[in-house]
């Protein structure tokens, strides 16, 4: 195998699954331990898409109470522990989004904290880097304005009327574009895949 | 689900895979998503379609910036945890692996009994069938607390209901999607309680369509644990008034998601 670049992420990597293969066969203890590990990321998250302390604070402990009481529901052998909690975190949120009791959404980009492209945090339990490097590549082969619209979904939460609202465009052309985006992106990553 | 909708534009087709990345982006709410938990709950080819999108986005977030929570937070999670299993230790012959399970015991709502044979008011709306362009129906309100699904399978055609209830909402979504109606009989779907009260309507069966309705409190009180559900073959419209219900031809049981 080839030199490792970055031991201690691999490290934090396999004592997070480890804690979660834990937490599944009943060790409570480890629930703490994945909490240490996994709250900054987490948080981020959930204050990214809810856009407010309170409700983000409130979706995290939901996320980790969840984690225990189902922590089962994790399969191994699919995603790396922190992609699937990474997914988790911004599940719950967006539900907690469209329930409605939350009454803003998410910070309007302006407000949020920068948003950086293609840098993530060095001190942050990253993701797969080729699994990373791979979405990033099936992203950036779409065009900028549908590119544009699937990231403000991620990373702001938006629904389909919400996008069509801010580009000014009607709701059937808005779902046009990110369908026509998603089906182009799965098409990329399937292919990356078979490879 | 719909069955496969046609974006007018280009022609791109709505299938379950595009629904699983919609939902997998945020896009979903309303009744929409509600259907697309259920299916989740029950079709796995959809789960593990949504999963791969999750596993596939989820590197995204790494863009995101960290953020340090309130030290209150933990103390919360602790509390919650160590109540709930307080709880679960005052149960009997506990066996200490089996926490999972027995915490969503615990959880379990507590039903309110009441009886009613009113059934056949349900306000059954359609949704899903509006054209791409036609204003989005507000957000129904989604339950924090876990939905109840049940699927019908309908003999061994492979065809079945998929039926979710949202407890906050009071919502079931049923879908039909695959059935063909046969122009003869209407199929009609009924709550069998958990505590041997009579069976209550809950309305007749649309075919191809998904469709969600609000219940009324005398059928969502029977809706506990153990609650099963039954279809029965009648001539269109349903059972005539006075008459029995018709042959069962499917049932399933609710299982919490």
């Amino acid at each position: 195998m080839a030199a490792r670049p970055r031991p201690s992420s691999d490290d934090a990597r396999e004592a997070l699954r480890d804690a979660m293969a834990r937490l599944a066969a009943g060790d409570q203890a480890a629930l703490e331990e994945i909490y240490r590990a996994t709250r900054v990321k987490l948080f981020g998250i959930t204050l990214r898409i809810l856009g407010d302390r309170k409700e983000a604070e409130d979706a995290l402990q939901d996320v980790y109470v969840n984690l225990w009481q189902r922590a089962d529901r994790y399969d191994p052998t699919r995603a790396s522990p922190i992609a699937w909690l990474a997914a988790f975190a911004r599940n719950r949120a967006i539900d907690r989004l469209r329930t409605g009791k939350v009454r803003g959404g998410a910070v309007p980009v302006e407000e949020a904290a920068p948003l950086p492209d293609e840098s993530p945090l060095a001190d942050a339990l990253l993701i797969d880097a080729e699994q990373a490097a791979q979405i990033h590549k099936c992203l950036g082969g779409l065009d900028a304005r549908t590119q544009g619209h699937i990231r403000a979904a991620f990373f702001e939460g938006k629904t389909y009327a919400q996008l069509a609202e801010a580009a000014d465009v009607p709701l059937g052309t808005m779902k046009s574009w990110i369908r026509r985006g998603l089906q182009r992106l799965r098409a990329c990553l399937e292919a990356s895949e078979a490879a | 689900m719909s069955g496969p909708e046609q974006t007018p534009e280009d022609g791109v087709t709505r299938d379950d895979p595009m629904i699983a990345a919609e939902w997998a982006l945020g896009l979903l709410e309303g009744e929409e998503l509600l259907a697309a938990r259920g299916k989740y709950a029950t079709d796995p080819a959809f789960a593990w379609r949504k999963e791969w999108w999750d596993d596939w986005f989820a590197p995204l977030s790494d863009a995101i910036p960290g953020a340090e929570p309130g030290d209150h937070v933990w103390d919360g999670i602790a509390a919650r945890v160590s109540a709930a299993q307080a709880a679960v230790s005052t149960e009997p012959s506990a066996p200490a692996a089996n926490v999972v399970e027995l915490q969503a015991k615990v959880r379990r709502w507590q039903w309110v009994a009441g009886i009613s044979s009113m059934a056949a008011a349900l306000a059954l709306a359609l949704f899903l069938s509006s054209p791409l362009g036609s204003p989005v129906a507000p957000p129904v309100q989604v339950a924090a607390a876990a939905p109840m699904v049940a699927t019908v399978p309908v003999g061994d055609s492979g065809l079945r209901l998929d039926v979710t209830y949202i407890p906050d909402s009071k919502r079931m979504v049923v879908g039909a999607i695959g059935l063909t109606p046969d122009g003869v009989h209407d199929h009609e779907l009924w709550l069998v309680p958990a505590d041997g009260t009579p069976l209550q309507s809950l309305g007749v069966v649309k075919p191809g369509e998904v469709r969600s309705m609000e219940l009324p409190q005398a059928v969502t009180a029977k809706l506990g644990d153990g609650a099963s559900l039954v279809l029965t073959r009648e001539p269109i419209g349903g059972k005539p008034e006075g008459k029995d219900a018709g042959p069962v031809v499917a049932k399933g049981a609710f299982t919490r998601v």
